[in-house]
């Protein structure tokens, strides 16, 4: 089922109100509620598109290997262990030995080097069974392919060349990024080299600056001393001669290297791992921490854990109409072949959640309830904001949305809820009342509003029922912005311990009542235009 | 809300622990198969629990932890290796809270918790998901791979897509949990 519904962030944008559904950079705004943060400090939501990322760890994702960030550096981002992808596919290699006395089977994990066998060994794909080998790479020893591997690296024309443009101008960075944040606002200034020694040798370098001028190692615009890849002549040769496609490096396998590589399949070579990271995050407005993981590379706990879920009411929303073209799917499979296939195309549309134009359907929004007291809910539909063409203007809107006008209450979530729901017999009740409503308000346009009510209310969760009167005229989706406003009682309720002063414990002061509101876009589902006038099937 | 999702009441077993296994599917020696409870065995699931380690004595060849979800006609399948000449199958283990989709074949050593497995996937020998990874439908895992925490993999070979968001454990255990709240026999058995 398509339906949705997703939470607006309005990252730090001088307007909380989002922009109309219907434009399509709508969805760039509007997130999936497990996805976003809450900042205490600012009483706001916050999205992995606004939060500051800092990295907390780095690991490899192969090996696990937590890598202190002193070494990430210099071993290149790349795992130093035994870690290795297969240039080809990206799969991780296994180092063999030649010759191997087992067949591939026997092939120990790759964190597990296979000792026996004899030299040289080589990197092999279990996937796509690309072998070293092939590229001129074996080592006498299975150990400490890494470092070699990463010598070949750096002896790449293109690394040397980097190394020594890094070693003429870091000297002058300080100077340059200075000036630099000094006319452009919002540069920050380097601070890459502690600043009373750039500071101490500032004079004398400038001086030496002037006097030297940067000389390459390999001339730019010279073929000489590239490698393929670079569009020189020998490129041109080798696409003139192609035979397959294959014998051309995807630019896939190609772009995960730092360096212009060769165009030839035959030259791939394999890499080290790059290393993961973990990340804490932080409100871009206060700064405040939002998400600070555990150091151990693999937990999945968090030090601190700010997610919208634990403030934000959580909504999920149903369309009786599609459920119950599911469910008459699933019934057709008991009946006969013929019976089922015509079950299946009558409500297979509906059960994708389509909608036709001209009628009215019901929808459900449940409300589940994250705090420990009860919130009180109010609803408003954002007024579709005309179409900015002059010619649309005077259409109608394509459809119009119902709900309750009044607040409900949406019950404190409790540690028990869980454990009840799951022997909570009842809890589907009422599913062919259901059934029943969704025909009724298709066919009845007299029902019209019945639907829109609280449908049902159990643990923390209260489930709301509104409508969507779809034009005649009308294409595309349904899909609104819908403000979601709720109060709820700012702080538990003072303890009622004796010991506490008299003064505090006598503040039987109404307990403060806060309101928070958040943007959401409810998608529904696509409407098809009404067909020619169709035998009515039931 | 959403369906429930209604079995035959004559197809199931339903274990003291609520382990609920299906009569069709193939559990092959279940004197060697955990199941940690409230965990659902599909129609034509395989459980290979007869291939287990050579020498005598008892052993866990599969164990599956709380509220996980066997999907239709997966296979799970012990991995083995030849080592030092000796061939042998190695046990499986799998965490609480994993869902297994329709048709995936798994040969993994071991799966974290909170993990979600799509359908028709291959998941190859010895490897190594950890807590809150997802395989995404129709993916290709290679023997021996090892799937971080918290990391999406997909493709063929699967490969890293991207990082799972902080809340994926709760959203894991939300839904491995109204899941088995929702697998019910049909009312008109009840
Ligand atoms: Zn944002
Ligand atoms: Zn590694
Ligand atoms: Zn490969
Ligand atoms: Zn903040």
């Amino acid at each position: 089922m398509t339906a949705s519904v997703q939470y607006y962030c309005p990252c730090l944008s001088a307007t909380p109100h989002p922009p109309p559904s219907n434009l399509a950079s709508s969805s760039y705004s509007f997130h999936p509620l497990h996805s976003l943060f809450f900042c205490e400090e600012c009483d706001a939501v916050r999205c992995n598109r606004c939060v500051l990322v800092e990295v907390s760890g780095y690991y490899c994702p192969n090996c696990l290997f937590e890598v202190p960030s002193a070494s990430v550096r210099a071993e290149k981002n790349r795992c130093a262990r035994n870690c290795f992808m297969c240039p080809n596919c990206q799969n991780t290699l296994s180092v063999v030995a030649s010759d191997p006395p087992d067949t591939e089977d026997s092939r120990s994990s790759p964190i597990v080097i296979s000792t026996v066998g004899e030299p040289p060994f080589f990197l092999y794909c279990n996937h796509c069974r690309w072998d070293s080998a092939e590229v001129g790479i074996t080592f006498e020893k299975p150990t400490g392919l890494a470092a070699q591997l990463q010598k070949f690296e750096d002896m790449a024309p293109e690394s040397l060349e980097f190394e020594r443009l890094k070693e003429y101008y870091e000297p002058q960075l300080p100077a340059a990024s200075s000036a630099l944040h000094r006319s452009v606002s919002g540069v920050p200034n380097f601070n890459g080299l502690s600043r009373s020694r750039s500071s101490r040798e500032k004079g004398h370098r400038t001086k030496k600056e002037e006097e030297s001028v940067y000389s390459a190692r390999v001339e730019a615009g010279s073929s000489k001393g590239l490698a393929s890849g670079s569009g020189g002549d020998a490129d041109v040769d080798f696409l003139k001669h192609l035979e397959t496609v294959s014998e051309v490096a995807a630019l896939e396998q190609r772009w995960v290297n730092s360096w212009t590589t060769s165009l030839h399949t035959s030259d791939l070579k394999p890499f080290r791992i790059p290393l993961h990271s973990k990340k804490s995050k932080r409100c871009p407005s206060c700064r405040h921490i939002l998400i600070k993981p555990e150091q151990k590379a693999q937990s999945v706990k968090y030090k601190i854990k700010l997610v919208a879920a634990n403030y934000l009411p959580a909504i999920n929303v149903t369309l009786p109409h599609a459920q119950a073209a599911i469910e008459m799917i699933k019934r057709s499979s008991t009946m006969n072949r013929q019976n089922a296939a015509a079950i299946v195309e009558e409500h297979s549309s509906a059960a994708a959640g389509n909608m036709l134009a001209g009628k009215t359907y019901p929808f459900h929004l449940a409300f589940t309830n994250p705090l420990y007291d009860p919130i009180q809910v109010r609803l408003h539909v954002q007024r579709a904001v005309p179409a900015s063409d002059p010619a649309e203007k005077t259409r109608r809107p394509p459809f119009a949305v119902t709900l309750p006008s009044s607040a409900f209450t949406v019950n404190a979530y409790t540690e028990t809820w869980g454990l009840e729901e799951e022997d909570d017999d009842d809890m589907f009740g009422g599913e062919d009342d259901e059934f029943d409503a969704a025909r009724s308000g298709q066919k009845d346009a007299k029902a019209r509003g019945r639907n829109v009510a609280i449908i049902e209310r159990r643990a923390n969760i209260t489930v709301i029922g509104g409508e969507v009167m779809i034009a005649k005229e009308a294409k595309g989706n349904v899909k609104f912005n819908m403000l979601v406003t709720y109060t709820y009682r700012s702080d538990d309720p003072e303890p009622t311990d004796p010991s506490l002063s008299p003064s505090k414990s006598k503040g039987s002061k109404a307990p403060e009542i806060k309101t928070f509101s958040f943007y959401t876009v409810v998608e529904l589902g696509k409407i098809v235009p009404r067909e020619e006038p169709k035998p009515e099937a039931d | 809300m959403e369906n429930p999702v209604y079995y035959s009441r004559a197809e199931y077993i339903e274990t003291d622990t609520g382990n609920k296994v299906s009569r069709r599917a193939t559990i092959a020696g279940p004197q060697n198969i955990i199941l940690g409870g409230k965990t659902i065995i599909a129609s034509g699931a395989i459980i290979r629990g007869d291939l287990r380690r050579t020498g005598p004595g008892h052993a866990v060849v599969i164990s599956l932890g709380r509220y996980c979800l066997i999907g239709e006609g997966c296979v799970m399948r012990p991995p083995y290796k030849t080592y030092r000449g000796n061939f042998n199958y190695y046990p499986m283990k799998i965490g609480d809270h994993v869902h297994i989709g329709a048709n995936s074949i798994v040969e993994a050593a071991t799966i974290g918790n909170y993990v979600e497995i799509g359908k028709n996937c291959i998941i190859g020998k010895f490897t190594i998901i950890k807590d809150c990874a997802k395989i995404a439908d129709n993916t290709v895992v290679p023997p021996n791979t090892v799937v971080p925490a918290m990391a999406l993999f997909s493709g063929s070979p699967g490969r890293f897509v991207e990082d799972l968001p902080e809340s994926t454990s709760e959203m894991i255990e939300a839904q491995t949990k109204g899941y088995y709240a929702r697998f019910q026999p049909l009312p008109t058995e009840r």
